[in-house]
């Protein structure tokens, strides 16, 4: 078992040792983030501490030494944005927080994503995204996109608002393995089963899987409605989308 | 099963309940609201002509005590109506939806851009609309019924201007330039509360999302609770305070501002929330809204507001603004089940 002084970041130890409170949990991140360079711990914690200028700097320093984006991508950002997770989760961070280390995990990608592009890597699958008819709310979808993206998905963002003729035309038009609804308020999450009522009623619900998720939905509403999958944040959501296109959650 | 006897008018017993007064049975209340579509089609007030006109608004409102049993109207139905003065952009949607603030298309970015004439907001046929509407209830009412108006607070505000994200991210960044951001648009809160206050409101329902599913216990102890200590010595009417998530950590701060009352969400325990308020606040809540009043049937209803009765909650009610579709029968089963309930303790 590998033990937490191996990790050779002083900060991330001191973030895993605080706030990773689960046993298996604990194992898996101190055994990730000791097999990770120096230099990626460096990004990983600029991350993790919403420093976007930081790590836009550092990600560039090492793309231009030569290092695969491939490894800053998932050793530096991925990584540190999975701790960011767990403190999300057990509630010692809250939304203002993740944005930040959001902000940080775009700067970061802004750099990496057109190398991955030109080098031709497959996506891990197509996802269609979007917040339902009548909800203006898109922090969570948003968070999520990311998430996926980061994870090697291709996504689709449909935005705010988004009818069931337009998750209709988008699962036409592009094919996804998974789409994906949020809802942020109790009076709008009720379009998410008229939305996958509308699916079946078009003869396309055997054609995508659909997820759900938002502050207010529970895994009981999201079985009601029949959804495939529910994530209650953006982690889980990736792990949900890893599921629904049977590749390994990882998460 | 026979009622308790009642003893006081739904008016008497809304205010006594606010007020932390002995009542002849827990009140029922709405202080966001439980427009549906089926009450817009019955009274010939549909949305979103009801959020714009006075005498629409009004009479669907009027819905809540003459066709289900609350003992409090709302005439506020949605979150808008002093956003849209302030000149944010509206989506007004449909009946079968709720208006909308494009959140994406905000109308400030710093705290210098906030400039407003207050008159001229307090003038908006947007706002004029909601004090109208509380004088024709209140003239049709008469005393018998408690009239709740409602006032946002600043911190829904400037998600409205700012746009959700860029104020979070803001609230991060410069702790200062945020609680200027407040400061700034507090005076809309007071004056628009004042207002309705002045039309007849009897108590002011005072949205301000410090949600749990957002920010900290902290964060509302640090950004809010002194300005909503300010709110309650400022308008004249008793406040009911609404944050929906789970709120149980900021409950104890929400406790000292001198509110009314804390409407609150089914996230949260009854018993656990009780505890966490200490008897400093009266809270009013939370009968869950997609998942029981939407989805489920009377029984489950029955089962949430016993819940919420056996706790000792206050006020019993929705938890949040009901979503447009829910059943009436399901809302009906708030005010039978709290009728229901009372006779039975009576006679035990």
């Amino acid at each position: 078992m590998t033990e937490l002084n191996e990790v050779t970041n002083e900060f991330i130890r001191g973030e895993i040792d605080e706030f990773v409170e689960r046993p298996e949990e604990r194992e898996r991140m101190i055994s990730m983030f000791a097999a990770c360079r120096p230099d990626m711990l460096d990004i990983g914690a600029a991350l993790i501490e919403g420093e976007d200028g930081v790590v836009d700097e550092l990600t560039r320093a090492q793309l231009d030494a030569g290092t695969e984006a491939l490894e800053v991508m998932d050793d530096g950002l991925i990584a540190g944005m999975a701790l960011v997770g767990i403190k999300f989760r057990e509630n010692f961070i809250f939304v203002p927080e993740v944005l930040a280390c959001a902000r940080a995990m775009k700067a970061g990608m802004a750099h990496i994503e057109p190398i991955l592009s030109d080098a031709g890597i497959e996506p891990v699958g197509k996802v269609v995204m979007g917040t339902v008819k009548g909800d203006l709310h898109d922090i969570g979808k948003n968070l999520c996109i990311m998430m996926l993206r980061g994870a090697g998905f291709e996504v689709i963002d449909l935005g705010v608002d988004t009818s069931p003729d337009d998750f209709i035309d988008a699962v036409e038009e592009h094919r996804p393995l998974v789409m994906g609804m949020s809802a942020l308020l109790t009076t709008t999450m009720p379009n998410m089963g008229k939305t996958i009522d509308a699916f079946v009623d078009a003869d396309l619900r055997e054609a995508v899987k659909i997820m759900v998720g938002g502050a207010p939905v529970t895994p009981e509403f999201a079985e009601d409605m029949g959804a495939d999958g529910y994530g209650k944040d953006a982690m889980e959501c990736v792990a949900i989308a890893k599921q629904l296109v049977g590749v390994g959650s990882g998460a | 099963m026979t009622s308790a006897q009642e003893t006081m008018t739904s008016r008497e017993r809304v205010l006594a309940a606010l007020n932390g007064d002995p009542v002849d049975r827990t009140p029922v209340v709405n202080p966001t609201s439980i427009a549906t579509v089926e009450l817009m089609d019955m009274v010939d007030a549909p949305f979103p002509d009801a959020n714009r006109e006075p005498e629409l608004m009004a009479r669907l409102a009027e819905c809540g005590h003459t066709e289900l049993g609350f003992d409090s109207v709302m005439p506020v139905f949605s979150i808008i109506q002093d956003s849209s003065a302030l000149g944010c952009k509206i989506q007004w949607e449909q009946k079968d939806n709720w208006p909308t603030v494009k959140m994406t298309e905000p109308i400030y970015d710093s705290a210098d851009d906030i400039e407003y004439d207050i008159e001229a907001l307090l003038a908006h046929p947007d706002t004029q609309c909601v004090t109208e509407a509380i004088r024709i209830l209140r003239d049709r009412l008469g005393d018998d019924v408690a009239v709740i108006g409602k006032t946002m607070g600043p911190w829904s505000l400037a998600y409205h201007t700012f746009g959700v994200e860029p104020f979070l991210l803001l609230s991060l960044d410069d702790p200062e330039k945020t609680k200027e951001v407040l400061q700034r648009l507090k005076r809309i809160t007071i004056d628009f509360g004042v207002m309705q206050v002045e039309a007849g409101a009897d108590a002011l329902t005072l949205p301000d999302h410090a949600t749990g599913d957002l920010v900290s216990g902290e964060y509302y102890h640090r950004y809010l609770e002194e300005l909503h200590q300010e709110f309650a010595e400022a308008i004249p009417a008793p406040l009911i305070l609404h944050i929906c998530g789970r709120t149980v950590d900021r409950m104890p701060y929400i406790a000292n501002t001198g509110m009314a009352a804390f409407h609150y969400d089914s996230k949260n325990d009854p018993a656990e929330s009780m505890e966490a308020v200490g008897g400093r606040i009266r809270l009013v809540g939370n009968v869950n809204n997609p998942e029981t009043l939407f989805a489920r049937g009377p029984e489950e209803v029955r089962a949430e507001v016993i819940q919420n009765l056996e706790a000792g909650v206050q006020m019993v009610g929705p938890e949040c603004a009901c979503p447009l579709q829910t059943p009436l029968e399901n809302l009906r089963a708030i005010p039978e089940t709290v009728r229901e309930w009372h006779a039975i303790q009576e006679s035990e």
